[in-house]
């Protein structure tokens, strides 16, 4: 059978899960090759074995590659469980506001020991009408200088009152500390979007925390490349399926986190064509229930905790269900999880010889399923065969119900390895999908990212022309993702959000722009 | 309850959210900085109403402005200390203990912050018993307690002064200095005396706050459990009747600003679709609730709306398409239903061409 032609747009998809290391091979729309191995401790030697997999099964040599992207979870991890973490100097300029509320003042104690529990306030900073909250000291930078040469500190994070609306506080403080401490890492918090200064803050300080690890990941990983003769461009994936190239995640290593889920949504957007639908991932614990509008993610909008920490980070609108291959089947069926034997099911399962009814035995009993040995689950009644497997879809029914947007049915992809679970229909679903490759969607999410860029000002409808404040607004978006590696050509606006400001003059309004294209070197060799 | 400590913070600060039907803004922020009043200067003590001399002066204190400001103009630990000091040189009396204008949102916490710096107690109630966006509609006011002399102040230690002949220019006034001053200033106003605080206050709504973030805490969860524990407290409470109204999706939620008020709606419908949606007319706070164009709930009764999955209350400002949520009346203090608060608080006061009727009733 003759090879379907090679386009000039092959690339390879990464995922580095805690568990998993999947990559793909993606031509256009084909999956040439994919694969699916343990995380290594040492990360490297993971990716180099898949990498070689891949190439491997596929027959495609390295110069046929245009681009990698790589989807990480290292970084939140990081975060989560307080290693790799950097000492960091926190630094706001916003006096006389917030005096006794330093940055930090509600961490976890073991996160900002983690981080030293450096603080600084400056004055500064602007109100909401762009008049200054106060004038910023010399004496008080020249002070706060001499202190950071005096306790070594390098890893800088900046926030300033109203810095996406006037950024000039951050960015003069910043000038000054770069003159005087050349090597030092500094993250300014206006980079980080939205209106919160504390969860703006927040965020700045454990991206900051984060540089030195960033450097060495980043390292790392172009080092595997380099080694399997991969000169392409590589980027890595962010949490809102949108990359960056290897510069930017070096400075702001905090935006890949969540970005696991969202590589799955994308991956099924790709596996399946569908721009809009229900996807439900099913693993050994949990199922996670997501959904695509317009191919992307549908974002949450609640505040979103990182290790405790609360940020305004973009994070994909998820519901976990306790669902999964591994889940604990009591009460002849009626109940079905939330405890699971997780990673132990293939011990611990009846039908892998171990004592524990699980949704995994339900599954092989009724002869949808040939896993392990099925003669150990013959005895099991057909009662609480039906029963569970009424239980596990009502389950889903009920998640995909809350998530479904409007009231009409919706296609559902099921992915991830407990999708054989579902055996009947489901009542929310138009459609059932399961796309080939479910298994290494988030590889392939990571492989078809764009580049995209977010701004977001307070703007006066009273004072700029509601069109002139977006077209504004919309070229601060495209700058921000023509720095990132978009193609400005391709770029377009995917969201204009305005929130009208209650108390205030009518027409003050906070407008943010996201724009999304195509990767600049994309079909270029 | 006999004082406010570090311990009780959180569960006020959440019950404050239920009891702001959607208004008041995130409560986040007062909480950190009632969090280190209290470690700075030690708890707070709480008087009952009844228990205060006739002839005490009581001041009330609480932030004025757009919660969208509070985001980034942080206040700092001192500011309602500050403002109190400058009220008690201005009409040159001492306060004896300060009172909330508003239960609802972050103002629940600003009188805890003021009366921890200056070490004076705080009273258990508040003017509204929930949160409302015009000073007229304060039962202090509608008790007849003139709001000034008043004192505001900004982030910064500027102060105005307020002498007014009526509560609806001092709501003007206090609007435009807010906006000139950044968009977010600590005001004490309304002065009394402990006769005047008795017949005018909404007794108790302190210490029932945090009550009530108890049992949101303790009964986390999908809002159906929430409705038992949430009845038990409420009917021995001033607010007497609860309801769980409606469980489903937010299919459409559109809000503009109209006169300095965010107004509009937000619709919900049953997760599979079936029944009426539930349509809550909006202005800042949840007003209204109608299915299918019968009246479910109305103001000044309280609509709260929740996430369907933890039961945590959900403000106007984070309600927003796709959110799954179930939504709660609850009956509002007699107080509220009297013909003179209704003269200031019926849907008719928002613009809705309705009479009040009692949830009870519905």
């Amino acid at each position: 059978m003759a090879q379907p032609e090679n386009t000039d747009d092959m690339r390879i998809g990464i995922d580095v899960g805690g568990t998993h290391t999947d990559a793909v091979i993606l031509d256009g729309d084909r999956v040439v090759a994919a694969t699916k191995s343990l995380t290594s401790a040492d990360v490297v030697s993971g990716i180099t074995s898949a990498l070689d997999t891949v190439l491997e099964d596929g027959a495609v040599s390295q110069k046929q590659i245009n681009t990698v992207m790589v989807g990480t979870t290292q970084f939140t991890n990081a975060i989560v469980q307080r290693k790799q973490l950097s000492p960091v100097a926190a630094i706001r300029i916003a006096l006389p506001s917030g005096k006794g509320m330093p940055p930090m003042v509600d961490w976890p104690s073991d996160i900002k020991d983690a981080m030293g529990d450096h603080v600084y306030e400056l004055h500064g900073g602007y109100l909401y009408d762009g008049f200054p909250v106060a004038d910023i000291r010399d004496a008080e930078v020249d002070h706060l200088i001499h202190d950071l040469i005096a306790k070594g500190l390098k890893n800088i994070a900046i926030a300033s009152a109203f810095a996406p609306m006037n950024a000039e506080p951050e960015i003069r403080v910043s000038q000054k500390i770069k003159a005087a401490i050349p090597d030092a890492r500094i993250t300014l918090s206006h980079n980080f979007g939205r209106l919160g200064l504390m969860e703006r803050e927040n965020a700045a300080i454990m991206n900051t925390s984060l540089l030195p690890f960033a450097e060495q990941v980043i390292g790392s990983f172009l080092d595997a490349l380099k080694q399997r003769g991969l000169e392409c461009p590589a980027y890595v994936s962010q949490n809102d399926g949108t990359l960056m190239n290897a510069d930017f995640v070096r400075a702001y290593p905090a935006l890949t986190f969540a970005s696991g889920p969202t590589n799955s949504l994308r991956g099924a957007c790709k596996l399946t064509g569908l721009q809009d639908a229900v996807v439900v991932d099913i693993g050994g614990t949990t199922s996670d229930v997501g959904v695509l509008q317009g191919g992307f993610p549908r974002e949450s909008n609640t505040v979103i905790e990182v290790g405790g920490v609360r940020t305004n980070f973009r994070m994909p609108d998820i519901i976990a269900i306790g669902l999964g291959g591994g889940s604990l089947v009591k009460d002849n069926g009626k109940q079905v999880g939330p405890q699971s034997v997780g990673h132990k099911l293939v011990s611990e399962g009846i039908v892998f010889g171990g004592e524990t009814l699980t949704a995994t035995d339900i599954l092989v009993a009724s002869g949808h399923a040939d896993i392990g040995d099925s003669t150990k689950v013959s005895s099991i009644s057909e009662s609480t065969i039906k029963t569970a497997t009424r239980t596990m879809h009502a389950m889903l029914d009920q998640a995909i119900e809350m998530m479904k947007p409007g009231g009409k049915d919706i296609p559902v992809v099921l992915v991830g390895g407990g999708a054989v679970l579902v055996t009947q229909g489901l009542n929310a679903a138009s459609q059932i999908h399961r796309p080939t490759n479910a298994g290494v969607a988030n590889a392939i999410g990571a492989a078809i990212a764009q580049i995209g860029g977010e701004a977001e000002r307070m703007v006066s409808y009273r004072q700029v022309p509601r069109e002139d404040a977006i077209k504004r607004v919309t070229n601060d978006a495209r700058a921000k993702a023509t720095a990132a590696g978009a193609d400005p050509a391709t770029l377009k606006a995917v969201d204009i959000e305005e929130t009208a400001i209650p108390y205030m003059d009518e027409g003050a309004t906070r407008l943010r722009v996201k724009v999304i294209g195509e990767l600049s070197t994309a079909g270029k060799s | 309850m006999k004082t406010i400590d570090i311990k009780h913070l959180d569960d006020l600060a959440l019950g404050s959210v239920f009891l702001a039907t959607g208004g008041g803004g995130d409560p986040h922020v007062p909480k950190l900085i009632a969090h280190e009043a209290i470690k700075q200067y030690g708890p707070v003590s709480l008087t009952k109403p009844e228990d205060v001399p006739d002839d005490a002066f009581i001041g009330t204190i609480g932030s004025v402005g757009a919660p969208t400001v509070s985001l980034e103009l942080l206040p700092s630990l001192d500011d309602a200390a500050n403002t109190l000091d400058a009220f008690e040189k201005y009409v040159g009396r001492k306060i004896d203990a300060v009172a909330s204008f508003e239960i609802g949102g972050g103002n629940s916490l600003i009188p805890i912050v003021a009366a921890a710096g200056k070490g004076i107690p705080v009273i258990d109630g508040d003017g509204m018993g929930r949160a409302l966006p015009e000073a007229q509609m304060m039962s202090y006011a509608i008790a007849g307690v003139k709001p000034t002399p008043a004192i505001a102040c900004d982030y910064a230690g500027n102060s105005a002064a307020f002498d007014v002949s009526t509560t609806e220019i001092y709501e003007r006034h206090i609007r435009s200095y807010s906006m000139a001053a950044g968009g977010m200033i600590t005001a004490a106003e309304h002065p009394m005396t402990g006769i005047e605080l008795k017949q005018s206050i909404i007794p108790g709504t302190l210490s029932f706050s945090v009550k009530l973030g108890q049992i949101l805490r303790k009964n986390r969860g999908q809002a159906d459990t929430l409705l038992k524990p949430l009845q038990q407290a409420f009917s021995s409470s001033i607010y007497g009747e609860c309801r769980l109204v409606y469980t489903g999706k937010v299919v459409d939620k559109a809000t503009q600003i109209v006169g300095g008020y965010d107004i509009g709606e937000a619709t919900i419908e049953a997760f599979d679709g079936s029944g009426g949606k539930l349509v809550i007319s909006i202005k800042n706070e949840y007003l209204l609730a109608k299915c299918d164009d019968r009246l479910v709930a109305s103001v000044p009764d309280l609509i709260t709306i929740v996430d369907y999955e933890t039961g945590t209350p959900i403000n106007a400002e984070r309600l927003r398409y796709g959110q799954r949520v179930s939504v709660f009346a609850t009956g509002c203090p007699d107080f509220y239903r009297s013909d003179a608060a209704l003269k200031v608080v019926a849907p008719r006061c928002f613009g809705f061409d309705i009479d009040y009727v009692p949830i009870e009733d519905l």
